[in-house]
């Protein structure tokens, strides 16, 4: 391969060639997406083939890719504001991580997450809000969750405001991830980026990221992007690669592309709830056992299939 | 139309609780169904926000996440987390936060962090998600929660979401906006906080249910208000719209025992 550091050189590559180059074991990894919408599915797939151990997983709502590293055994801590699929259920692996003692997990509330993401694209060291006073979300995180105990300072500290002192603030530290992985609409060659729809976190977290790593269901030119600027979420400048994958985000949903299949969350659920063997199992014939993302969606669905998560999207356009 | 279940009343007084051009900030399940409800039928101006960044959408049956495309239809815009949680939020411009609650205590304090207390967690929950920010910053606070006497104990483990925290002046204290008021709607009653003392306080019954058997379902003992009141039935077209409309697979409203046949 051919590395360049020309700013417009081109930054696709495969999912396996951009985990290994930016994703290294203990990592903080930022995650993108949100429950049921655009998690960046063949991203995490490749982390779990790889094996790439002792991540720190943080954001906003964590879900089924977090999940899924969790139950494969990667993840050493989560921070965010929850972890949830909503009517699928909780994000069962990192439930029971929680509550046996292998996992850390660090609350917020998710406005105090993006607060933290926010500080960490600004360059200043923390950001000020008026959430999670008064709550128990102040308290020493591993107090508060983790039987595990081990207090850290730092989570978040009550101040006044200098100009009206005896009003409280709460300092959040800026969080800057070593690599965040994201599925958008559209990029071009050189990483300019096209979020359609809601976009949750995932601006503040990418451009407070070191590296970032799309997967998008469509490439386009950068003549593209040049003829409609007001529409790139992200420049290029803070993106690492580019990832071409089709419905890189299923089971869950991509904006304007396709909706999630139910079906087969479900299917994961009821693995992650019996916890192991059946979400050994899982991961066995869902990512193990496939070389690639493709190989999964053709274990998991069809053409037919995807097809009625096109048509399901595009009625609702 | 057929009588009415519990859970349909409880999601219809829910509704009522909304004024029309209010600004709503929606938590999944429940609080969009109603809000969907309230939106097609007395307050059509209503304006929904959801954290994943979505302000002012048509929602379509039945969005079972909030970032679920149909929670998305029609809507003026489609932005990001901070726009919605900070700018409109933490901003001052939502008027009512609409949750779901885990556990619910004497002030209000919501949990849905964990069961069991700081250091003996029996299990854990989805966190705060953006409930802590709603908590915190709305002037109105609207929950609705089936009525179980686990649901409703008299502090709860883990203040995920502050209420009154621990009485009055407890927000003032706290740094928190004290200019705050709650309501609690169940299956069984309709709970306000008491302007004075700041505990949850009986307001109204569901037709057919008697105050002893909400303090049955409550782990402390709630004050009954002087002028304690009565939900009103559905009205029918409203009960139509619920069902035909805006819940029509039954995602949420489960088929029930019609509210008539626990009447004594």
């Amino acid at each position: 391969m051919t590395t360049s550091t020309a700013r417009n050189a081109t930054r696709v590559m495969t999912a396996a060639e951009a985990v290994t180059r930016f994703v290294r074991p203990g990592a903080v990894l930022g995650m993108g997406g949100q429950n049921i919408g655009r998690c960046p599915m063949a991203l995490t797939h490749e982390i779990i083939r790889q094996r790439i151990g002792g991540l720190t997983v943080v954001g906003c709502n964590l879900s089924i890719g977090m999940d899924q590293l969790v139950g494969a055994g990667l993840v050493r801590r989560t921070e965010s504001g929850s972890g949830n699929l909503e009517r699928f259920g909780t994000t069962f692996c990192w439930r029971r991580g929680i509550e046996t003692g292998t996992l850390e997990h660090e609350d917020y509330s998710h406005l105090a997450m993006v607060s933290r993401f926010l500080a960490g694209e600004m360059g200043i060291p923390f950001m000020p809000t008026r959430s999670m006073l008064g709550s128990d979300l102040l308290t020493p995180a591993a107090a508060a969750t983790s039987p595990t105990r081990g207090e850290r300072p730092g989570k978040a500290v009550v101040t006044d405001n200098p100009w009206h002192p005896g009003e409280c603030v709460v300092l959040v530290p800026a969080l800057l991830p070593d690599v965040s992985i994201v599925h958008v609409q559209r990029a071009d060659p050189i990483g300019n980026v096209i979020i359609e729809g809601f976009a949750t976190h995932e601006p503040e977290m990418m451009r407070a990221s070191r590296h970032v790593i799309v997967s998008c269901e469509e490439l386009i030119s950068t003549d593209e992007i040049r003829a409609h600027p007001e529409r790139t979420t992200i420049p290029f400048v803070y993106l690492d690669a580019v990832v071409v994958q089709r419905y890189g985000a299923y089971p869950t949903s991509t904006y304007g592309y396709y909706d999630y299949d139910g079906d087969h969350v479900a299917a994961y659920q009821q693995a992650a709830r019996l916890g192991s063997p059946a979400i050994d199992e899982y991961l066995r014939s869902h990512v193990w056992g496939c070389a690639t993302f493709e190989e999964h969606l053709q274990r998991a669905t069809n053409r037919v299939g995807l097809d009625a998560l096109d048509a399901s999207m595009r009625e609702m356009m | 139309m057929s009588a009415y279940t519990r859970q349909e009343l409880m999601v219809i007084e829910a509704a009522r609780q909304l004024r029309d051009g209010d600004i709503v900030f929606v938590g999944t399940g429940l609080p969009l169904l109603a809000t969907t409800l309230a939106q097609r039928t007395h307050t059509p101006n209503v304006v929904m926000v959801i954290e994943s960044g979505v302000i002012a959408p048509q929602v379509r049956p039945t969005p079972i996440s909030v970032s679920d495309p149909k929670a998305m239809y029609r809507a003026m815009k489609l932005g990001t987390l901070r726009e919605v949680l900070g700018s409109l939020l933490q901003r001052g411009l939502i008027d009512v936060g609409f949750v779901g609650g885990a556990q619910i205590d004497r002030y209000a304090n919501i949990n849905s962090t964990q069961i069991g207390p700081l250091g003996a967690m029996k299990r854990r929950l989805p966190g705060s998600g953006g409930a802590n920010d709603m908590a915190s910053h709305c002037r109105r606070l609207l929950i609705i929660a089936h009525h179980e006497r686990r649901r409703f104990p008299e502090r709860v483990d883990y203040i995920t979401s502050p209420g009154f925290l621990d009485g009055p002046g407890g927000r003032r204290r706290a740094g928190l906006n004290p200019d705050f008021a709650v309501t609690v709607v169940t299956d069984l009653a309709v709970m306000e906080n008491d302007p004075q003392t700041c505990a949850l306080r009986i307001v109204r019954l569901m037709p057919g249910i008697e105050v002893e058997q909400v303090l049955a379902e409550t782990g402390f003992p709630p004050d009954v208000a002087l002028d304690l009141g009565e939900v009103a039935p559905p009205a029918p077209d409203v009960l139509r719209v619920l069902r035909e409309e805006v819940d029509p697979g039954q995602v949420y409203l489960k088929a029930e025992a019609p509210a008539e046949s626990v009447r004594r």
